[in-house]
């Protein structure tokens, strides 16, 4: 008889070894710990400020299984409230935008402010004599909001450290997508809504796909054949990138991860785009600016990355966000939203939709490729033979190398370079080594090392 | 054609469909109180409103509350 396991027990995951036990995906007490050990703790992404820009504005999100309210309210403060009556816990908004002045529950009529505020109660007067304490029944707010560049996040836990020093270096990367091309701050809007839809796999095979997997893109190579690209062929335009040092860089003690292109000091902007002039212009004027006033930070172009634990980015071609929402051990719920430039002519935002569209999304050709992937995976992974045995993450293990540097530029985190090596799988064990750190510790005193550096690393 | 009627003290007659209601609509409150509606969050369940007349409670004259819908008996007398 194999071992048998229970819930999380530390072994499953082995990154000496660089093996991965299945049970992590598929079992569904592993599942239930996950919900209070990462989602309840960690910072998770809520929407973006461009979806919620008058008072009274709302936007109905999700903290790993529960429904939350974004809402800005009539004093233009926003906030993140659990969707839940405190009468009875019925959902108080089932809408998945709007703007309104209340928040009333269907069941009983107790009605909340956009502040959060409990307003109104049926028969205050007459049933609870006036004696109901209103003040202490208000909707649940979150512990912790921070808007970054346009972005909105909250975590339930009061002591996680502030969401800067949780991103950490991270930010650098994050902030590709942020920021409109040119490099201004945060100069991004949503287009149109947000793309929601169910994967039959767990929502850790979407998340360390984004952290990094370019060994999977045999998998698009129909897509790269079809040529849904914006320049009519491949998927993506990269000619300068055949130039650049191909990279994994990760943050070990935030568990972020990217994959990132570094170019040389002086390459021209080559042409990108070419389906259309004025998208074409558009962007090599966007890029000129952005390399001329990002300096060396300009030579760096990210490609996907996933901030811990579930919220994904591609900074472009195309530029979006995933939110990968647990859903049972067995089913993720996928919310993809699509930014652009606030400032770009509307020829290009309507050139970007309908590439986006092609790529991504539930009708896009290369994230149904993906889907493939993970919804057979995840069911050939949940047997009970399967499950005895791990899956392999040991490419490039022990190749990674701290102040990588290049053409005199140096980059923060632990780096892979992989232009020779084609691939690696340490941004991948980056994922499950934060994964199994909050898995495993009790306080964020834990969790948050960078406070308590090791005696040799302070010395260093 | 009498004005709609709901639940009053004693009495029961159709329900008021308040999300139907505009601002500026006077309403008639059990108890007897009379008010206008400020604003309808057309939730079906609440109204903003401010008191006109209160012979209960006189003090509040000139406030605003939410009102339940339960609690408007009478529109536009």
């Amino acid at each position: 008889m194999t071992e048998r396991t229970i819930g999380y027990r530390p072994g499953l995951v082995d990154l000496a070894s660089g093996q991965i036990s299945r049970e992590i995906f598929v079992n569904e007490e592993i599942y239930a710990e996950e919900q209070e050990r990462i989602f309840a703790r960690a910072w998770l992404f809520i929407g973006h400020e461009s979806q919620i820009p008058n008072p009274g504005d709302y936007f109905v999100s999700r903290m790993g299984e529960e429904s939350v309210l974004l809402c800005r309210d009539r004093a233009g403060e926003v906030h993140v409230f659990l969707n839940s009556c405190r009468h009875r816990g019925m959902k108080v908004c089932r809408y998945d935008e709007g703007n309104t002045t209340v928040f009333t529950c269907p069941y009983h009529g107790w009605s909340y402010g956009t502040d959060g505020r409990l307003i109104g109660v049926p028969f205050f007067r007459e049933a609870y004599h006036s004696t109901l304490d209103r003040a202490q029944w208000g909707l649940v707010e979150v512990a912790q909001i921070a808007r970054h560049k346009g972005s909105v996040w909250a975590t339930w836990d009061p002591a996680a450290p502030p969401f800067r020093e949780y991103l950490g270096d991270f930010s650098h990367y994050l902030d590709q997508t942020l920021d409109s091309w040119e490099g201004g701050d945060g100069g991004t809007e949503i287009l149109g809504g947000v793309q929601k839809w169910l994967v039959p796999c767990n929502w850790k095979f979407p998340a360390e796909n984004f952290s990094g997997d370019s060994y999977h893109n045999i998998s698009h190579r129909s897509v790269d054949l079809v040529g849904v690209g914006p320049s009519g062929s491949g998927r993506r335009d990269m000619p300068e990138l055949q130039l650049a040092r191909k990279l994994h860089i990760a943050i070990p003690d935030r568990g972020h991860q990217t994959t990132a292109y570094l170019l040389p000091s002086a390459v021209p902007v080559p042409p990108g785009y070419r389906q259309s002039s004025i998208v074409s212009d558009y962007f090599r004027h966007c890029e000129e600016v952005r390399r001329r006033q990002r300096g060396e930070w300009g030579r760096l172009i990210t490609l996907v990355g996933e901030v811990f634990p579930s919220m994904a980015y591609l900074s472009r071609q195309p530029r979006t966000i995933a939110v990968w929402h647990p859903k049972g051990a067995h089913q993720t719920e996928v919310w993809r939203w699509y930014l652009v430039d606030k400032a770009a002519p509307a020829e290009v935002k309507s050139f970007l939709r309908d590439y986006y569209l092609r790529y991504s999304g539930p009708a896009g050709m290369t994230e149904q490729d993906d889907m493939e992937n993970w919804n057979y995976a995840h069911a050939a992974s949940r047997g009970t033979i399967a499950r005895r045995f791990p899956y392999s993450y040991e490419q490039g293990l022990g190749t990674e190398v701290e102040n990588y540097e290049w053409e005199g530029f140096r980059l923060p985190g632990s780096v892979v370079d992989l232009t020779k090596a084609t691939s690696s799988e340490h941004n991948l064990r980056n994922l499950y080594r934060r994964w199994a750190q909050f898995m495993e510790a009790d306080s964020w005193a834990e969790l948050a090392g960078w406070r308590h550096p090791a005696p040799r690393a302070a010395a260093e | 054609m009498a004005p709609p009627r709901a639940e009053s003290s004693g009495r029961v007659s159709d329900p008021i469909n308040i999300r139907a209601l505009p601002p500026g609509t006077r309403i008639t409150l059990a108890g007897g109180a009379e008010a206008e509606i400020v604003s309808n969050p057309a939730d079906g369940v609440w109204l903003f409103a401010r008191y006109l007349s209160s012979p209960q409670d006189p003090a509040l004259i000139g406030q605003e509350e939410m009102i339940f819908a339960a609690d408007v008996v009478e529109v536009g007398r």
